[in-house]
């Protein structure tokens, strides 16, 4: 016999209040749990534990690790051909360390290649002009990159988003072909130039290519992203109504901007100058695309004794001496920001 | 000397020569389609404690935005001190504002905090110093001087808050929410604080709360305002005892509202018939209503007595059965319902110790005596 019981239900039931079914994320959460409860997990868990090793360490140290091998190991390749010397071999450097006879082992340390880097002026004004040419960049960045900032961070929320993602949209090209792009509309006959002309503006169509400023042009369009989004961020958390106290306390909007907004934004600024100043002082797509004979930037010298002059020790040392000269510098500001950073949280 | 008496003094809205310092004039705030302030219109004179009093979002923050220049008003003119303030810019408002969230400089310490409108104006280093130094003992505060906003307490962030906007003595001060953050002790002793401190200086306040026992404390006038609107305004005894609308009565405090009509109407005392009731209601005063028109009579709790025998009183004597009742200590409150079904609350003082207290599901007598119930047209 079959009993059909005809049901009909509306509104809520009241007295299930948990539904039948459990969504993707929850069934997760149970499958999780329910293995983190499994004895042998458990167990291994606890003896995991008594080694310091717990998920939380687990999850930043296996990331930290690897970027350690993958930083150290390079940079102790580079140091080590660094103190070679020049040969024309397969690569194209004296081995470091030899066997002079069974039992003797010699190892050559060549500091000339760094003498010559202090011998020969063109290294240290390439490092000078990297270094003034990153600062300029920087601060053209910073100069455009604050305003568009604030004003994305005080627009509408639902524009916001929709700013945000036109700032980061060349990220969906190819870096060197928007370099390339450069070319085009910085030559003589690009159609900027004729535009120019046909206003009146200019007489006769002259070309930034192979200037200093077609190189600042490139930097600064290529990282004002990374100007951007730390700026956008500090500027979007910043509390509008200390700007209103401001205000009420007789402060004029230039001065309030000056004493509340650009220092309560510092940890923002810091970081997108950093963002751009570092990466800028290396740069040597931008310089070689665009720039002129004129624009030295060591990354560009780094490349042409790489490349060209198949000098890799010589390479490498500058390699070395860069870092050096970014590395330190970095690690101490870090540190004063940090201790900043500390009273005014 | 001046022959007025203290209370006389401290009334200035009932002398007809008196001038207002601040006058709000048919002041309206449209945001969109959306009227944030109504054609308000406000005068607070000089050294008052004025408290704008309404639940979130009537209109008494955008009000108080316009005083300090934060808001530009639709249509109306603000006046302070006889000055025209509507377009003049919040940097030169001779106003300073108490922001709910304090707005404390996170990257100054407390000096500089305090000290920063002394350096808009450029006041010179030795007068400053003097100044806040001043401001931070009234506001008790000394030595903490070189702290930061984090490194302090709720209570010492409003002092501070307190100060800064205090020590350019402003000629209006405004306060929003100024006791909202803090818990319920450090409140009720930071409310006198606020009072003491604004008659020692003598600064008009504005004050904007949602909490009537704030109001009721801090204010020398209240203004009750809803949807954008001022539906009352006078002393906290006026808008308790004699509330002109069933939407005060009922927002201030705890009241029991009887629907009836106008049986009798005479110029020193009506009759209205309430179904609720079961009977009529005597009221000592007239009312200014049309005959047989739906009025409401309000009589707060504490205003009902309660008794086992009828008391010897021929109005306002009505039966019910005691339905709830709940011994706080101080007082007793109990729930009974009449006849008709409708329930009064009554509040009685425990005043002496007794163990014979009446109780669940017995039969009394509620009573009140003829001028202490309110009768509202609207």
């Amino acid at each position: 016999m079959v009993i059909v019981e005809p049901v009909c239900q509306r509104g809520r039931d009241p007295v299930v209040s948990r539904p039948a079914y459990l969504t993707l994320g929850e069934q997760f959460t149970a499958a999780l749990s329910a293995l983190l409860g499994w004895g042998p997990v458990r167990a291994a868990q606890s003896r995991l534990k008594e080694w310091g090793l717990t998920g939380r360490v687990a999850v930043t140290a296996v990331p930290y690790l690897w970027l350690l091998v993958f930083f150290l190991a390079p940079f102790l390749i580079v140091l080590k051909i660094s103190f070679s010397s020049v040969e024309i071999a397969m690569p194209p450097f004296a081995p470091l360390v030899q066997w002079a006879s069974d039992k003797v082992m010699l190892v050559r340390l060549n500091l000339g290649n760094f003498m010559f880097l202090w011998e020969d002026s063109l290294y240290l004004s390439a490092l000078l002009n990297s270094l003034k040419m990153a600062a300029v960049s920087t601060m053209l960045a910073l100069l455009i990159g604050y305003p568009m900032a604030y004003g994305i961070a005080r627009s509408e929320r639902h524009w916001r988003n929709i700013l945000l993602m036109l700032v980061m949209l060349p990220f969906w090209t190819s870096f060197l072909l928007r370099v390339y792009a450069w070319i085009g509309l910085l030559g003589r006959n690009s159609p900027v130039n004729q535009l120019l002309v046909w206003l009146g503006l200019i007489d006769e169509p002259g070309s930034l290519l192979q200037t200093d400023w077609a190189v600042y042009i490139g930097i600064v369009y290529s990282y004002l992203p990374f100007m951007v989004l730390p700026l956008y961020t500090a500027i979007e958390k910043l509390d509008m109504t200390l700007l209103e106290a401001a205000s009420d306390l007789g402060c004029r909007p230039t001065r309030a901007f000056l004493s509340i907004t650009l220092p309560l934004t510092r940890e923002g600024i810091v970081a997108g100058c950093m963002l751009v100043f570092i990466p800028a002082t290396g740069e040597f797509v931008i310089p070689s695309l665009l720039g002129g004979p004129d624009s030295l930037m060591i990354g560009r010298v780094l490349w042409e004794e790489f490349f060209n002059n198949r000098d890799w020790p010589v390479a490498s040392a500058v390699a070395i001496v860069l870092l050096l000269l970014l590395v330190g510098p970095i690690m101490l500001f870090q540190r004063a920001q940090q201790a900043a950073g500390g009273v005014h949280r | 000397m001046s022959a007025l008496r203290p209370q006389e003094k401290l009334k200035p809205w009932t002398d007809p020569a008196a001038v207002p310092y601040v006058r709000i004039e048919r002041v309206t705030k449209r945001f969109g389609d959306f009227v944030a302030v109504n054609q308000v219109s406000l005068d607070i004179y000089k050294g008052e404690a004025f408290c704008l009093l309404g639940p979130s979002g009537c209109g008494k923050t955008t009000l108080l935005r316009m005083l300090a220049g934060f808001e530009q008003p639709t249509e109306g003119r603000l006046f302070i001190d006889g000055q025209d303030m509507t377009a003049i810019p919040p940097y030169e408002r001779p106003v300073n504002m108490m922001f709910q969230s304090y707005a404390l400089f996170p990257h100054m310490t407390v000096v500089e905090n305090v000290g920063f409108g002394l350096r808009q104006d450029g006041i010179p280093k030795a007068e400053r110093e003097a100044r806040v130094a001043e401001i931070l003992q009234l506001v008790r505060l000394t030595g903490f001087d070189q702290r930061k906003p984090h490194q302090l307490s709720g209570g010492q962030r409003q002092r501070v808050a307190l100060a800064r906007s205090l020590v350019k003595r402003p000629k209006l001060l405004l306060l929003d929410e100024p006791l909202g953050a803090l818990d319920k002790k450090l409140r009720e002793h930071t409310q006198f604080e606020l009072i003491n401190i604004q008659e020692t200086l003598g600064v008009t306040f504005v004050i904007v709360t949602h909490d009537q026992e704030e109001a009721m404390t801090l204010a020398s006038r209240i203004g009750v305002m809803n949807q954008g609107e001022i539906l009352q305004t006078g002393t906290p005894t006026d808008i308790y005892e004699y509330p002109t609308s069933k939407y005060v009565a009922d927002f201030i405090g705890s009241v029991n509202m009887f629907e009836g009509r106008l049986v009798e109407d005479e110029p020193a005392h009506v009759r209205i018939e309430s179904a609720e009731l079961g009977g009529t209601v005597y009221v000592d005063h007239g009312v200014s209503s049309a005959p047989d028109a739906t009025v409401w009579v309000a009589v707060r709790p504490e205003k009902v007595r309660i008794d086992r025998e009828r008391p010897d009183q021929l109005d306002n004597v009505f039966a019910g059965t005691v339905k709830e009742i709940a011994y706080l200590g101080d007082v007793s409150r109990y729930l009974v319902a009449l006849d008709s079904g409708k329930l009064v609350r009554v509040t009685q003082p425990n005043t002496d110790r007794r163990d014979d207290r009446v109780t669940w599901e017995e039969r009394v007598w509620l009573s009140w005596s003829p001028s202490a119930n309110v009768v509202v047209t609207q």
